[in-house]
């Protein structure tokens, strides 16, 4: 029953050109504006320019490279010790949690005034004010690197659990792990073994998403990010704030230099490769476990999180007092004024992850899984073109459509943005549905709209749900997008925390990043009541 | 209700896999269908359920009772199918397991056959019961229930008894046999073990060479 039919095909066609057509335009239009010789020329050129490129390129790798490792560690622990559904519980409101917040949470952390020296000043380190020191926007990327880190985490561990959470992969990584364990391996190593090397594969594009978004953040690295030179990405998205014409073809050059580079590393990424060390012969147990991860990264959030609620009530505040001087609800009263800003960020959020879900089921469902296969690198496009370069073309494609400052145009550039994450997410729980149930469902005289809604989408509720969910996190997140395509006309809480960030208003860019983060929360919440699974009334027979 | 298969061949891609099968089943009968691993067994039913699909093709006539019914799509060709697994789906009670399965009605008399067939499967009072709380014997009788519950013109078992114990094997194998026969429909049965055999005259083995015919 997984053939598809002429019908579905056509759906499938169309369901493409809604998509390509966009993401092609976009993405044409980007590469017109960077493909500037003079531009190419002068960029590498600039003062601090190929410093801020090999900035980001070790902020971008290192940050990969350590969530990668975090990542697999922790899973290594939660599956050996079956706690992968307690793992799993609390991930959302750390998949939740917008970049931009994560990144304000911890500059008000980390930074010469932040609650950290704070907790040891001055009966520890003798200070009655902030030492000098480069905690955050340090030259290095240190602080940026930790941020990306702890945000990329959860999203590859969430990736990871969908595929871990299959039915057909679950039980048979399952049995394989039993079976190596009875061979004498230890079960990390077991892990090690033999679940970890197909769920790395199974893992590429998420790892590949998460290297691209390290090589080109914005947002985040504008808040806790190096300054002098800042990372390459900042560097574009600033040359493309200027006015002069010539600067601007520099900025879309550079991120067309970017685009390369994630173009590079995704050669890397994706090439088939052969698990090495896999039939050695060793037993014993494997050091790559990490049993407190869980806990660090959880706190690491929790910090964060009352770092962003105490500082958004806080009114007078001097160094090194641990607990503000005075509480004031005036920043939350300010957000409050600011309706239409929470308004549109709730109504993008909303549409674009509806547009996205609907959009991603109608595809699983009609797409021949070659047709699939294929196309997924043109899908997954938003994903690995750097956000610098994408809303280059993004933008001219909305002043051509004269969608530039409407309210189609921002929910299109959001749709766009989403639609990769929401087919990531649901793709596995989709693809893994057992084929059994239509045939099945077709023997007993059901056609397929019924299959659909009596069986395979209550079945994959909970999957829908989350997928929904993930759709709602990255429209709140996005900053550049908005930025663009609202054109000065809109505004959301991402955009008026990252502006505010800059300034020296505590309260009020707290109150806002914690919003920011609240809102994901609150559907991913909906997402797991939604997504529970019914509860039987017990009966004896 | 004679179910009737002539299959000239089923091939996966351009590979022959089987050739020149043909089979009559009458109402009530039970043809085992035998032959080792990879031979065609399941695809057989398939190609009789029409759930057969690339790259798996086959040529040939089915029909049931005389009707053509190659040209069918499953949901319309009243064959009922009981796999291995039950696959009760996990989202409705024992119950509604049940109802999926009742052809539209009046609600009343839907229930009453939802009722009946718990209380046949020896589940009476259990209908509000999830269904993964139910033992693998109890699984099995509410899965073949749901099957005759849509009125098939013909049933399908694919190995239904291969993960059940031996006790609960034999019970279960009688159960199916009574209903299939009380009801008079044509079935087919897939197996590798023996002890299964509704009728020992009416075995169709079919060959792990694909050009040798069989017969039943």
């Amino acid at each position: 029953m997984t053939h598809t039919g002429r019908g579905e095909r056509a759906l499938a066609l169309g369901l493409l050109a809604l998509v390509a057509g966009p993401l092609l335009a976009s993405a044409a239009l980007a590469l017109g504006a960077a493909l500037d010789a003079t531009a190419w020329a002068a960029w590498p050129a600039q003062p601090g320019a190929l410093r801020a490129l090999g900035l980001t390129l070790f902020t971008g790798l290192a940050s990969t490279a350590l969530a990668w490792w975090a990542c697999a560690a922790l899973l290594a622990q939660a599956v050996v010790r079956r706690r992968l559904d307690r793992l799993l519980r609390a991930l959302p409101p750390l998949l939740a949690t917008p970049h931009a917040a994560l990144a304000i949470g911890l500059v008000f952390l980390l930074a010469p005034s932040g609650w950290l020296l704070r907790t040891v000043s001055p009966w520890l380190t003798g200070f009655d004010a902030p030492p000098p020191w480069p905690t955050t926007q340090d030259p290095w990327g240190l602080g940026l690197i930790a941020a990306l880190v702890a945000k990329e985490i959860p999203f590859l561990l969430w990736c990871a659990a969908t595929q871990l959470q299959r039915d057909d992969a679950s039980r048979r990584w399952q049995a394989e792990h039993t079976l190596a364990c009875t061979l004498g391996y230890h079960p990390v190593r077991a892990f090690w073994r033999v679940v970890w090397p197909p769920l790395a594969q199974r893992l590429r594009w998420p790892l590949l998403a998460v290297l691209a978004y390290g090589l080109t953040v914005v947002d985040m690295a504008l808040v806790i990010g190096p300054a002098s030179p800042p990372t390459l990405a900042v560097l574009a998205w600033q040359w493309l704030q200027d006015a002069d014409p010539a600067i601007q073809a520099q900025g879309a050059a550079a991120g067309l230099a970017l685009a390369l580079v994630v173009g590079a590393c995704a050669a890397l990424v994706l090439a088939p490769r052969r698990p090495r060390r896999a039939v050695d012969g060793r037993r014993g147990p494997a050091t790559m476990g990490w049993r407190p991860g869980a806990t660090l990264l959880l706190g690491a959030y929790a910090a964060v999180l009352a770092a962003l609620a105490v500082g958004s009530v806080s009114g007078v505040w001097a160094f090194p007092a641990l607990w503000p001087q005075t509480w004031t609800l005036d920043a939350w009263r300010a957000v409050g004024a600011s309706g239409a800003t929470v308004g549109t960020t709730l109504w993008l959020a909303a549409g674009s992850a509806a547009l996205a879900l609907a959009w991603s089921v109608a595809w699983l469902e009609c797409a021949p899984p070659r047709w699939d296969a294929a196309l997924r690198p043109l899908i997954y496009l938003p994903l690995l073109l750097p956000a610098v370069l994408w809303v280059v073309g993004l933008y001219a494609l909305g002043l051509r459509l004269r969608l530039e400052g409407t309210a189609g145009g921002l929910l299109l550039a959001h749709t766009l943005m989403a639609l990769p994450y929401v087919l990531l997410t649901l793709s596995p729980a989709y693809q893994g549905f057992d084929p059994r149930c239509a045939a099945l469902c077709a023997s007993l005289g059901h056609g397929r709209w019924t299959l659909l809604w009596r069986v395979k989408w209550p079945l994959l509720r909970r999957a829908l749900a989350s997928a929904a969910a993930v759709g709602f996190a990255v429209s709140v997140a996005q900053y550049l997008p908005t930025l663009y395509l609202g054109a000065g006309r809109w505004s959301s809480v991402t955009t008026e925390a990252v502006t505010l960030a800059a300034g020296g208003q505590r309260s009020l860019t707290s109150a806002y990043a914690a919003l920011q983060f609240a809102l994901p929360v609150l559907g991913f919440a909906l997402a797991a009541a939604l997504g529970r699974p019914r509860r039987f009334r017990p009966e004896t027979p | 209700m004679t179910l009737a298969l002539d299959l000239q061949s089923l091939s996966v891609g351009d590979r022959p896999m089987l050739r020149g099968v043909t089979l009559r089943v009458a109402p009530g009968e039970i043809l085992t269908v035998m032959g080792p691993s990879g031979c065609g067994k399941s695809s057989l039913l398939a190609v009789v359920a029409g759930t057969l699909a690339p790259p798996l093709r086959w040529t040939g006539t089915l029909t049931l009772d005389g009707t053509d019914l190659a040209s069918l799509p499953t949901a319309r060709r009243g064959v009922g199918l009981l796999l291995q697994d039950p696959l009760l789906f996990a989202h409705l009670s024992v119950a509604e397991n049940l109802l999926f399965a009742v052809p539209p009605g009046p609600r009343a008399e839907r229930h009453a056959a939802v009722d009946a067939a718990l209380a046949e499967a020896g589940l009476a009072g259990c209908g509000e019961r999830d269904p993964a709380t139910l033992s693998g014997g109890q699984r099995a009788r509410v899965a073949l229930m749901r099957a005759l519950l849509a009125r098939p013109r013909a049933l399908l078992l694919d190995e239904p008894f291969a993960a059940l114990d031996a006790a609960l094997r034999a019970q279960f194998r009688a159960f199916v046999f009574d209903h299939v026969r009380e009801r008079g429909i044509p079935a087919l049965l897939v197996t590798h073990d023996a002890a299964d055999i509704a009728d020992p005259v009416r075995v169709l083995r079919l060959p792990s060479a694909p050009d040798a015919p069989a017969h039943a």
